[in-house]
């Protein structure tokens, strides 16, 4: 995967979150901001919403593949994971 | 069993076409209005789709007196607009059914989605009758369930018209969780969130009331139910755990429900947050739940990854030692044979442990255990 292609992932995964937020300043978190705890405080609502979207864009299954949902660790994580699976499809 | 009825508008639930009515549209139809009625006595809910302008959705409530839980006005196809319903009150296609005069829509929404139940207005007085539209429990909840969903639109208008963000949208709500001790007063409910729930279910099988009681009177058990309310409403009874305090150190939750009406207000983390810190503060210093994984309770896995509860990959979920069906003596009525399952768990002191984790801010946070 390129950088620039990483940067992508990373941007519509931004993009997504402040959609399913309802929190358009998500739209400039840095890759290392954690989904859960204080900051974003991804709840299951948001969550699920997030996944099903990542689904549909992407076609990477997270919930799926990710028993702990450890891709869900920040948003260069989420961005990785997708980045990795989208790419060899 | 059928959660929802998605009705048709014009000769289903109207004796006539709303817009060919050259004066006042026409009123309901008497035998439809008495059959949804009693369809909403037992917790069922109504939708509305119909191929007419948006005001017809006022029109129809107002004609049938029925409370609208989702309604769908507009030119496209129908199937469509049930699938909008379908997520829009987070319920699964086959806990639906729709009704519609017209043979080509029924059609058209058999063939699009063929989980749904479709069904023609002649249908419906023999379909009373059905077990698909008779609950077994008919609780306190669930006869006011159409006008908790009348209660959840209001919410979710006024949330679109809000000016701030969803955090201060809900801090506006006043939600308010309570969390207490289950009593026999709640069996009936705790069984039909049981059997009901399945995004917020840790155990993907149903539990007998007779096994609830049993665990509310176990001396080796705790079980709590948990309530929500806010300045829209009361939602009453809506989630419950059962924890298990036979391994020494480890409060087991063996069953952790909430109805997905709940989801997104902060109830399913206050609870696990409440869990944390009574176990911490009864001594355990782990929490462990044992848990289904399938495709439909990915929101409780949500909820316990945000709550810091991890799985070892691999580790066998013991069949359910310690948990209800220990206490009622016997397997469950459902034994899920091959469902993947896998034991989440967290530390509750020690390094590693971390803060224990804590409700959203705007909960007005239940009493500490």
């Amino acid at each position: 995967m390129t950088g620039g292609d990483g940067r992508a992932v990373v941007d519509e995964v931004r993009a997504i979150l402040a959609a399913v937020t309802g929190q358009p300043e998500l739209l400039g978190v840095g890759p290392e901001t954690p989904l859960f705890g204080p900051g974003i405080g991804l709840d299951s609502l948001a969550g699920t919403l997030l996944l099903r979207e990542v689904d549909a864009r992407f076609g990477v299954d997270v919930a799926a593949e990710d028993l702990n949902l450890d891709a869900l660790a920040t948003v260069g994580t989420l961005a990785a994971f997708i980045g990795a699976r989208a790419d060899g499809s | 069993m059928i959660k929802c009825v998605v009705w048709d508008l014009d000769n289903t639930l109207l004796s006539g076409v709303y817009l060919e009515a050259a004066g006042e549209p026409p009123a309901a139809d008497p035998a439809i209005l008495a059959v949804a009625a009693e369809l909403g006595r037992r917790g069922i809910i109504h939708a509305l789709a119909s191929k007419n302008p948006p005001e017809a959705a006022a029109y129809a409530a107002h004609a049938t007196g029925l409370d609208f839980a989702a309604t769908e006005c507009g030119w496209g196809r129908k199937s469509d607009a049930v699938r909008r319903i379908v997520a829009d009150l987070g319920l699964a296609a086959d806990a639906v059914a729709f009704v519609d005069d017209d043979p080509y829509q029924r059609a058209e929404v058999s063939f699009a989605l063929p989980e749904v139940l479709v069904l023609a207005p002649a249908d419906m007085t023999d379909a009373v009758t059905w077990p698909e539209f008779s609950p077994a429990v008919v609780t306190a909840e669930a006869r006011r369930r159409g006008e908790m969903y009348a209660q959840r639109r209001r919410r979710q208008q006024e949330a679109r018209e809000f000016a701030g963000s969803r955090q201060d949208f809900l801090r506006y709500c006043s939600t308010k969780v309570t969390i207490s001790p289950a009593e026999a007063g709640d069996l009936p409910r705790l069984h039909e969130l049981a059997v009901r729930t399945h995004q917020f279910n840790s155990s993907g099988k149903a539990v007998s009331e007779e096994q609830l009681r049993l665990l509310i009177g176990s001396p080796a058990h705790r079980v709590v139910a948990v309530r929500l309310s806010d300045r829209f409403g009361d939602d009453g009874l809506v989630g419950a755990a059962v924890v298990d305090r036979g391994e020494p150190g480890t409060w087991t939750v063996t069953l952790l429900m909430m109805s997905c009406r709940a989801i997104g207000r902060g109830v399913i983390e206050a609870l696990l947050g409440w869990l944390c810190r009574a176990a911490s503060g009864g001594g355990a210093d782990q929490i462990a739940v044992p848990c289904v994984i399938g495709a439909r309770n990915v929101p409780l896995r949500l909820a316990l990854a945000a709550a810091g509860l991890r799985a070892a990959e691999g580790e066998p979920a013991p069949s359910e030692a310690g948990g209800p069906e220990r206490a009622a003596g016997g397997p469950g009525p459902q034994e899920a044979g091959a469902a993947r399952r896998a034991v989440f768990r967290r530390p509750l002191a020690g390094p590693g442990a971390g803060p224990l984790p804590e409700p959203p801010g705007w909960v007005a946070a239940p009493a500490e255990p």
